[in-house]
């Protein structure tokens, strides 16, 4: 347990995935310390959102609400991650970065981690209200929200990650390239775009960052090769977030409900109808409404 | 068994990537890019098939699967004959070979990117949507694989470029060309979700007829 969270600490501080470490990732990401973390701190989580039904329920249903919460917190964010892993996977494969199945799997365990980490320290903001006030509404809308910060981070600490490695793997390719005794022809022709062996004469093999570059000095053919890269890869990125969010939404809305209604009977989980955006949409509008 | 299947999606899209011959990964053959459209393509046809299994739906699992790499297959050969002629006209015959292998990839790139998307479709379907929200979904993942394999396209299309400007004109020209084949070979192909009030079928009535006059008709109000 002790071993978890001080993995789970060097994750958060950045130790992990820094260039060394990411070098050897199953070494610096193992999955059989960060698995069982993400269910941890989603449980961490799930209990705190259960607050408000302990506050607003009978002590049987408050408890089956507590259980149900901090079961399916984890779940949300391992089927999400189950569903969403193979887009990534070969989207990544085929624009971004060249990560194998195993390490993509890790690294992305490893960004629910740092999501679950940040919502779990959120928690007890989320128990607080749950205490002090009796409004369901505020409360759909408050944990949208908190998970909504924790995502943020999440895909930020992924974004990061990935953007390193699609860097480092553009600077790869480009010196395999210029190491190609006969490029195909298609690639040989004087164009930023093409087979360095001709374009990095004089060039140092040293990799480039996609730091910005000073205005007056023109970008080199190594620099424009790895910010094309790593913009294509940045770009499939962002779709692929947009996918994540969307499909997390959505799966968060079919194990509903997390908090319980406090006028319904507990269920483990609501018939299916509607969508996320529609019932978080409906609580809002309740809550701007005026709803208690 | 399962690790060999993955090794050999791996070496797969690492040479659509364009990584091929680089880092110890073999180019992949036209052969392959062929099976690779065919299996993925089948693959997500399978998942966009799968809409409300009850009744007889299931047969549209079937159907679907066929008819997605037909699709791509059927417009491909529709639009090849004309892009052939266009490029040997333009004076780039020398490089249709490498013009065809990057459109292929883009193919292969597109339906990989479909059925990894597959298990999001489901999803979708999972949480219970009506046939218009079924239709808006398989519309966006289309859209997000098209701009995958635009990406993937485009990457094998540079160094063509490069070397001649010609090339630009050949691309868009193809993807013109294919937009609108594609656009009738799909409306004859249809249904690929399957509306809920109308038995499952492999073509539905009145498949040959004009989408373009269709859509004209629906605007018009007529």
């Amino acid at each position: 347990m002790r071993g978890m969270f001080a993995a789970v600490d060097g994750l958060l501080r950045g130790k992990r995935t820094d260039d060394a470490a990411l070098r050897d990732n199953a070494q610096a990401l193992p999955a059989r310390l960060f698995v069982p973390a993400a269910v941890v701190l989603g449980a961490i989580y799930g209990f705190f959102m259960a607050w408000y039904a302990i506050a607003n329920r009978e002590m049987d249903a408050a408890a089956q609400q507590a259980l149900a919460s901090m079961v399916k917190l984890p779940m949300l964010f391992l089927l999400t991650l189950a569903v969403t892993f193979p887009s990534l996977y070969v989207f990544n494969a085929l624009v971004g970065c060249r990560l194998g199945l195993k390490p993509t799997l890790r690294l992305l365990v490893s960004a629910i981690v740092v999501n679950l980490a940040v919502s779990a320290s959120m928690g007890p903001i989320s128990g607080f209200f749950a205490l002090s006030t009796k409004s369901y509404p505020f409360m759909v809308v408050l944990n949208v929200a908190l998970l909504a910060v924790g995502g943020a981070i999440g895909l930020g600490f992924l974004f990061r990650t990935l953007r390193r490695l699609a860097t480092r793997a553009a600077n790869e390719e480009y010196d395999e390239l210029a190491n190609t005794p006969e490029a195909p022809p298609m690639q040989s022709q004087a164009s930023p775009f093409a087979a360095p062996a001709e374009l990095n004469a004089g060039q140092s093999a040293q990799s480039v960052r996609t730091a910005p570059v000073p205005s007056w000095r023109p970008l080199t053919a190594r620099e424009v090769f790895v910010n094309g890269r790593v913009g294509s890869a940045t770009l499939i990125f962002w779709v692929w977030v947009i996918l994540y969010g969307a499909v997390g939404a959505q799966m968060g809305w079919l194990l509903r409900p997390f908090i319980g209604h406090p006028s319904m009977p507990f269920t483990w989980f609501r018939p299916r109808m509607d969508n996320f955006f529609i019932g978080v949409g409906q609580n809002l509008l309740e809550l701007l409404g005026g709803g208690r | 068994m399962a690790g060999r299947a993955a090794n050999l999606v791996a070496a797969l899209l690492d040479g659509i990537a364009g990584r091929a011959g680089r880092g110890g990964a073999s180019a992949p053959s036209l052969r392959s890019l062929l099976v690779a459209i065919v299996v993925a393509g089948a693959l997500y046809g399978a998942a966009m098939g799968a809409w409300r299994l009850e009744g007889e739906r299931w047969k549209l699992v079937v159907f679907v699967a066929i008819k997605s790499p037909l699709l791509i297959m059927a417009t491909t050969a529709v639009v090849l004959p004309a892009f052939f002629v266009l490029n040997t006209v333009a004076g780039l015959r020398d490089d249709f070979g490498a013009a065809l292998r990057a459109i292929f990839v883009g193919q292969a790139g597109l339906t990989l990117a479909l059925a990894s998307l597959a298990p999001i479709t489901q999803l979708v379907y999972l949480s219970g949507v009506g046939h218009r929200a079924a239709i808006m979904t398989n519309a966006a993942m289309f859209t997000v694989a098209a701009v995958v394999a635009q990406v993937v396209m485009v990457r094998h299309y540079r160094g063509l470029i490069a070397c001649n400007r010609k090339h630009l004109l050949m691309l868009v020209a193809w993807l013109v060309l294919y937009a609108f084949v594609g656009t009738q070979m799909g409306w004859m192909l249809r249904p690929f979700i399957g509306h809920p009030q109308i038995e499952p079928a492999f073509f539905r009535e009145g498949a040959f007829t004009n989408a373009y006059v269709e859509v004209v008709r629906i605007v018009m109000g007529r």
